[in-house]
């Protein structure tokens, strides 16, 4: 027995790693190397058609970036939507999850219902929402002007704020629904006993949200915060089809102007020097957001 | 990085073309030629049934059509064979090698039939690499209707038009009607939009030595009008600021604007049978501020068509460029859809006579302006954007007119010292 248990189980790893190789090389491929080459053009000089060959010139694209004003607001820029959107997000979604949890008629067309602004192309609901901040024909200056709110059309997405405003709108109205989506799935899993023995001790439904609810949701709030913030950090459907990172620069989102300085400007080596740091924030949210909730427990 | 530029390619190229080697895929937006195309394509393909062209209807928002090209030629994919380039980008596709020079593919005879200054857009190191299809430029349209309602007379100078549109704004009572309609969201149009401002007021990008002058009193001063036009007398609508050519054109086609400045293409929708302001508008020299007459003002525009390097079978499509290119097309285009043509003897035939519209479209090219794309190359995308920013900024009132453009102007300099 003791001798025989140790090879069967090194058959069983042989067996796995053979199941799993093909995946991993295919992640490698159109996942890591990119990756890596990204890392790699960001220290480098080079074209992306290989006339130029590649030159290696340290952390200058770095610095350059570190005194570009552009830079540093398209990252203000990215982290003042993050922090605004991702706790909106949040508290509707809870606010979503709590009421589809509940047993009324027609919950399975409500949860439905919820879902679908999430469930269509972000690029596509932009356009939708940018046709209604339209100033000139848009549903929501119609309302204002008839209504008597406004005695002239309110320019939506010409205003620093109100374009932060509007941006944030659309990202909450679309998303809050999978915060939901996650936050449901665990509040399901949450036993009913524990309840009952709430209610005999007398709880009220706040001390029962508060003691039983959110301390066993904090596992999936955990993964809604960092998908979410993830998709924040490197938000770009949603300026480049609402404002085009207008006006001027005051909705230019991290990738918005990465996208520009490859595309428009055709500095590959300069745009993934970018690409990296945005990377770093994003890796460093994650570490924060998991120890900050981890450690409590 | 060989390697990599393999991949790429293979990859756009199994995307783009799944095609036969006969095929030629031709790439062009249809708003400024559409027409046109419709047409070459057909007559073309009557003629040289062995050879087919698919035509690659690309956006007509110049911004995203670059990107396109910026992926497609970095990756070195042979699709497509021929592509249409706004003027701006010629010198710095040629220099990136992003366009085969014409010279052994064309006949010398070809090339001398277009007009030498918008060759010299497209030439680099003595050889061309594109050919003009046609011009096009900024015009100041109006209310002919409004204008004899109220007696006035077609503005000629900025002045004018401030009283103009005062007159038939306070006339007409309607808070959603206005003054000037253009294209000032932070696109290429407003770049083209201030130097027609600028020049109209005696400045312009450079000085008359040729140096860098964006934050000279004459440009200042007429950068201050926008501004004031748009904050000081309410003419303009706020949405100026994210209009793109055609969302100011349609406010004027539903009879929202007195005035409207863009490029000719508009003419066509506008006189069409269905539009509203069909015969009540005409159109007019972009104005000037008073005591310029002689100053440019229209700010001019333009599409080439090149040969893609990589392209499979670049006779063919050096076939297909010298026909669609060449002077019965360009006299067709003139005279049905007037497109303003490239070779000049075109202007001499006869059948040009009933080409009223594109006449007038050309005493007006006589006060033309060029953007400073030739003398800057490749870092015309950069220079471009920095003063869309700037115009902008100042525009948005998010700091003075005069802080802008010195803004501008030090930022300019470094990158063409880069």
């Amino acid at each position: 027995m003791s001798k025989t248990a140790p090879s069967i189980e090194r058959k069983r790893q042989k067996t796995g790693m053979a199941f799993i190789t093909p995946t991993l090389l295919i992640i490698t491929a159109i996942l890591v190397y990119p990756i890596l080459q990204s890392v790699v053009l960001s220290f480098g000089e080079s074209s992306i058609d290989g006339s130029v060959p590649y030159k290696f010139v340290g952390f200058k694209h770095y610095f350059a970036l570190l005194q570009t004003e552009r830079f540093w607001n398209a990252l203000t820029v990215t982290v003042i939507f993050t922090a605004i959107s991702i706790p909106l997000e949040l508290i509707l979604g809870i606010g979503l999850a709590l009421l589809l949890n509940e047993h009324f008629r027609f919950k399975g067309i409500a949860r439905l219902a919820v879902l679908f602004p999430w469930a269509l192309p972000t690029a596509l609901n932009t356009l939708m929402w940018r046709w209604m901040y339209n100033t000139d024909y848009g549903v929501f200056n119609a309302v204002a002007l008839q209504s008597g709110l406004a005695d002239r059309p309110i320019n939506w997405l010409g205003d620093d704020v109100l374009a932060m405003g509007a941006m944030v709108t659309v990202a909450v109205w679309k998303t809050s629904s999978f915060m939901a989506l996650i936050i449901l799935a665990g509040l399901q899993s949450i036993p009913r006993d524990l309840y009952e023995a709430g209610r005999m001790d007398g709880m009220s439904r706040w001390q029962e949200f508060r003691e039983i609810t959110l301390p066993l949701l904090k596992g999936p709030i955990l993964v809604a915060l960092i998908v979410r913030s993830m998709d924040a950090l490197r938000t770009f459907e949603l300026p480049f089809n609402l404002t085009d990172g207008g006006p001027v620069t005051a909705t230019e989102s991290l990738s918005l102007y990465a996208y520009k300085v490859i595309f428009d400007f055709v500095e590959f080596n300069f745009g993934a020097a970018i690409v990296v740091v945005q990377f770093l924030v994003i890796f460093a949210m994650s570490l924060i957001y998991i120890f900050t909730l981890r450690n409590k427990d | 990085m060989k390697f990599k530029s393999l991949v790429l390619s293979t990859a756009i190229a199994l995307v783009t073309l799944p095609a036969v080697a006969e095929d030629l895929v031709l790439s062009i937006g249809s708003r400024g030629y559409g027409p046109a195309v419709e047409r070459n394509i057909e007559s073309w393909s009557a003629a040289n049934p062995e050879v087919s062209i698919k035509w690659n209807k690309v956006s007509d928002v110049p911004g995203d059509t670059r990107k396109l090209y910026v992926t497609s030629m970095s990756a070195k994919s042979p699709s497509p064979d021929i592509f249409a380039i706004d003027v701006i980008w010629a010198g710095e596709f040629a220099a990136r090698g992003w366009l085969q020079p014409l010279d052994g593919l064309l006949s010398q005879k070809t090339i001398e039939q277009f007009n030498p200054a918008l060759l010299s857009a497209a030439t680099l190191n003595g050889s061309v690499h594109a050919l003009p299809l046609y011009t096009d430029g900024i015009h100041f349209f109006y209310r002919s209707d409004l204008l004899k309602k109220y007696g006035l007379e077609v503005p000629k100078t900025w002045e004018d038009v401030l009283a103009a549109s005062k007159t038939i704004v306070e006339g007409e009572g309607n808070p959603q009607f206005n003054g000037l309609v253009s294209m000032w969201a932070k696109i290429e149009g407003l770049f083209m939009n201030w130097l027609a401002f600028t020049n109209g007021n005696g400045g312009g990008f450079f000085d008359a030595n040729g140096e860098v002058a964006v934050n000279s009193p004459e440009n200042i001063k007429a950068t201050q009008f926008m501004v004031d036009l748009l904050h000081k007398h309410r003419l303009a609508p706020d949405s100026i600021l994210n209009s793109r050519p055609d969302d100011a054109r349609t406010l004027f086609q539903q009879g929202r604007a007195a005035f409207l400045m863009v490029q000719d293409f508009v003419h066509g929708p506008l006189s069409a049978e269905d539009s509203p302001v069909a015969g009540k508008f005409d159109f007019a020299r972009v104005p000037y501020f008073e005591g310029n007459e002689t100053a440019g003002s229209t700010t001019m525009g333009g599409w080439f068509l090149g040969i893609n390097p990589n392209s499979q079978n670049k006779e063919a499509a050096a076939e297909f460029l010298t026909y669609f290119a060449g002077y019965e097309q360009q006299l067709a285009a003139a005279v049905e859809d007037s497109r303003a043509p490239t070779i000049p003897s075109v202007y001499e035939d006869k059948a040009m006579m009933s080409a009223e519209v594109l006449a007038k479209f050309g005493k007006n090219f006589d006060f033309g302006v060029v953007r400073p794309s030739a003398t800057t190359g490749s870092n015309y995308p950069k220079v471009s954007e920095t003063m869309q920013l700037a115009i902008s900024s100042a525009l948005n009132q998010r700091e003075s007119v005069e802080d802008a453009l010195n803004d501008a102007q030090s930022k300019i300099i470094a990158i063409l010292e880069n």
